[in-house]
C-alpha cells in the first residue's frame, strides 16, 4: 500500500494534520496531490473556526486563507481588524486607538482624534500633551486562538514635538488588573546609544513589545494591554493600537 | 499476622465470562478478540450489536497480517489501569513499522471506523510530510510526478505566498 492509493478523505485528512506551507509543497508534488492539496476540505481546518464566514465571498478556502493573511478584516464596527498569521492560521487582532481606554482621551487639550490615510482605521489618537499617560487595550481571551503564544504590540509614532518619551513607561500584558502584574518598563524613544527595543512597520509606524501571554483554552477572562507613566511631562506620540499576534 | 488474598483486579469476575468475537481476515485466518476491545471499531460494535451467534465476523477488507495487529492495538486500547504515557510511547512503538505497513493501518481503520487508530497513523504520516520539499516528499514516498518542469514552475510560484 502506498501513499497515493490511500482515498481522497485519507490523504486530505493527512495533509490537513501538517501546515499551510507543508500543503503547498504537497500540491506541488504532482497533479493528484495538488488537486486535494488544494482542496477545501484542507483548508477548512487551517482556517479559525469562526473565520470562515467573515468574508463569504472569497472561495475558495486556500484563497480565502490567503486573503485573510495579507488583508486585516475589520471586526467590531470597525475599530478593531483580523487576520491570520501565515505559518500557522492562529489570529492576529489589532486593537485601534477608538478601541482603547486612554485616560483623558476625550479631552481636546490633551488627546487629539485626526484621520490619516496611513492608517487601516478612520482615526489615530495624537498626543498633544499629558502628564497622566495611561493607555489600556481589553480583549477576550476566547476571541484568541488557543494553543498558542501571544505577544502584544504598541504600534505608534511620533509627530515632530516629541517629549518625554525618552524615559521609561510601565507596560503590562496580564488577566485582570493590572495592580497585580509586575510588568515590564519599555522606552518608546530611546535616546542615543540606549538599547532599542523598537521596530519599524510599514506605512512609517513603529511597533515595540509590550508584553506576552499564552493562551491555553481561551477561558481566562479579560486579558489587559496597558501602558502608564503619570510623572514625566508628555508630548507627541501618535497612536494606531495595540496589536496581538502570534510569537514563536 | 493475616493473610487475606488480595483484592481481584480482574475486569469480569467468573459468574461473566469475558465475551469473545471472531474475526475472519480476507485470507481466512480467524482471530478472537475481547468485546470490549472489538468496541473500539463503530463498524464492530454495529455488526456486534446485529447478532452473530459465534459466526466469525467476515472482513474482506482486511488480510490476517494486519488483523492480527489491529486486534492487539484494540485489546491494548481496551486495557484497564494503563497511564496515558505508557499508552502512548506503546503507540509510539506500534507505529515503528515500515510505510507501506502503516498505509495499511489506514485502510483497516478506516474501514473498521477506529478513530484512535485512524489518528495515531494520519499523525504518522504528517510528521513524516512535515518540512519537506516537493521533492523531499516525492523521494520518500516513492511518488511519480507527471507534472511537466513547467507545470510544477507554475505550482510554486502560485504558492509562493505563503513562504514569504
Amino acid at each position: 500500500m502506498a501513499f497515493p492509493e490511500l482515498s481522497e478523505d485519507e490523504i486530505a485528512q493527512i495533509i490537513s494534520l501538517t501546515t499551510p506551507q507543508d500543503a503547498c509543497n504537497m500540491s506541488a508534488v504532482s497533479r493528484h496531490f495538488k488537486s486535494i492539496a488544494d482542496s477545501d476540505s484542507v483548508w477548512t481546518k487551517f482556517l479559525p473556526s469562526d473565520c470562515e464566514n467573515l468574508i463569504p465571498h472569497i472561495s475558495p478556502k486556500k484563497s480565502l486563507y490567503r486573503h485573510l493573511c495579507d488583508h486585516p478584516v475589520p471586526i467590531n464596527g470597525r475599530n478593531v481588524s483580523l487576520s491570520l498569521d501565515k505559518k500557522s492560521g492562529q489570529k492576529c487582532f489589532t486593537l485601534g486607538a477608538r478601541d482603547l481606554t486612554i485616560a483623558w482621551g476625550d479631552n481636546q487639550n490633551y488627546w487629539e482624534w485626526i484621520a490619516t490615510p496611513e492608517s487601516r482605521f478612520n482615526e489615530v489618537a495624537q498626543l498633544r500633551s499629558v502628564w497622566w499617560f495611561h493607555i489600556i487595550g481589553r480583549i477576550e481571551t476566547s476571541m484568541l486562538s488557543s494553543g498558542t503564544n501571544y505577544a502584544a504590540y504598541l504600534v505608534y509614532r511620533f509627530n515632530g514635538h516629541r517629549q518625554g518619551f525618552d524615559r521609561p513607561v510601565k507596560s503590562h500584558v496580564c488577566i485582570g488588573s493590572e495592580e497585580l502584574d509586575e510588568g515590564r518598563s519599555v522606552t518608546l524613544d530611546p535616546r542615543e546609544g540606549e538599547p532599542r527595543a523598537v521596530r519599524e512597520r510599514a506605512h512609517g509606524w513603529m511597533e515595540i513589545e509590550m508584553g506576552e501571554f499564552y493562551n491555553e483554552n481561551g477561558d481566562d477572562g479579560t486579558l489587559v494591554c496597558s501602558l502608564r507613566e503619570v510623572v514625566e511631562y508628555k508630548r507627541g506620540l501618535v497612536v494606531e493600537g495595540i496589536e496581538l499576534r502570534p510569537m514563536y | 499476622m493475616s493473610s487475606s488474598p488480595p483484592p481481584s483486579s480482574a475486569a469480569a469476575s467468573p459468574s461473566c465470562p469475558k465475551k469473545m468475537i471472531a474475526l475472519r481476515s480476507s485470507d481466512g485466518e480467524t482471530f478472537e478478540i475481547e468485546e470490549a476491545a472489538a468496541l473500539q471499531s463503530k463498524t464492530l460494535e454495529n455488526m456486534i450489536d446485529e447478532d452473530c451467534a459465534g459466526t466469525p465476523i467476515p472482513l474482506p477488507n482486511v488480510t490476517g497480517k494486519i488483523l492480527a495487529k489491529v486486534v492487539e492495538f484494540c485489546s491494548k486500547h481496551a486495557e484497564p489501569g494503563v497511564d496515558d504515557e505508557s499508552l502512548r510511547a506503546w503507540d509510539a512503538e506500534f507505529v515503528n513499522v515500515e510505510q507501506a505497513t502503516v498505509f495499511d493501518y489506514i485502510l483497516a481503520a478506516n474501514f473498521l471506523e477506529i478513530p484512535t487508530l485512524l489518528n495515531l497513523t494520519c499523525n504518522v504520516v504528517a510528521d513524516m510530510i512535515r518540512g519537506k520539499t516537493p521533492d523531499e516528499i516525492r523521494k520518500f514516498f516513492n511518488i511519480k510526478s507527471i507534472f511537466s518542469p513547467e507545470e510544477e514552475e507554475e505550482v510554486r510560484r502560485e504558492n509562493h505566498w505563503a513562504f514569504e
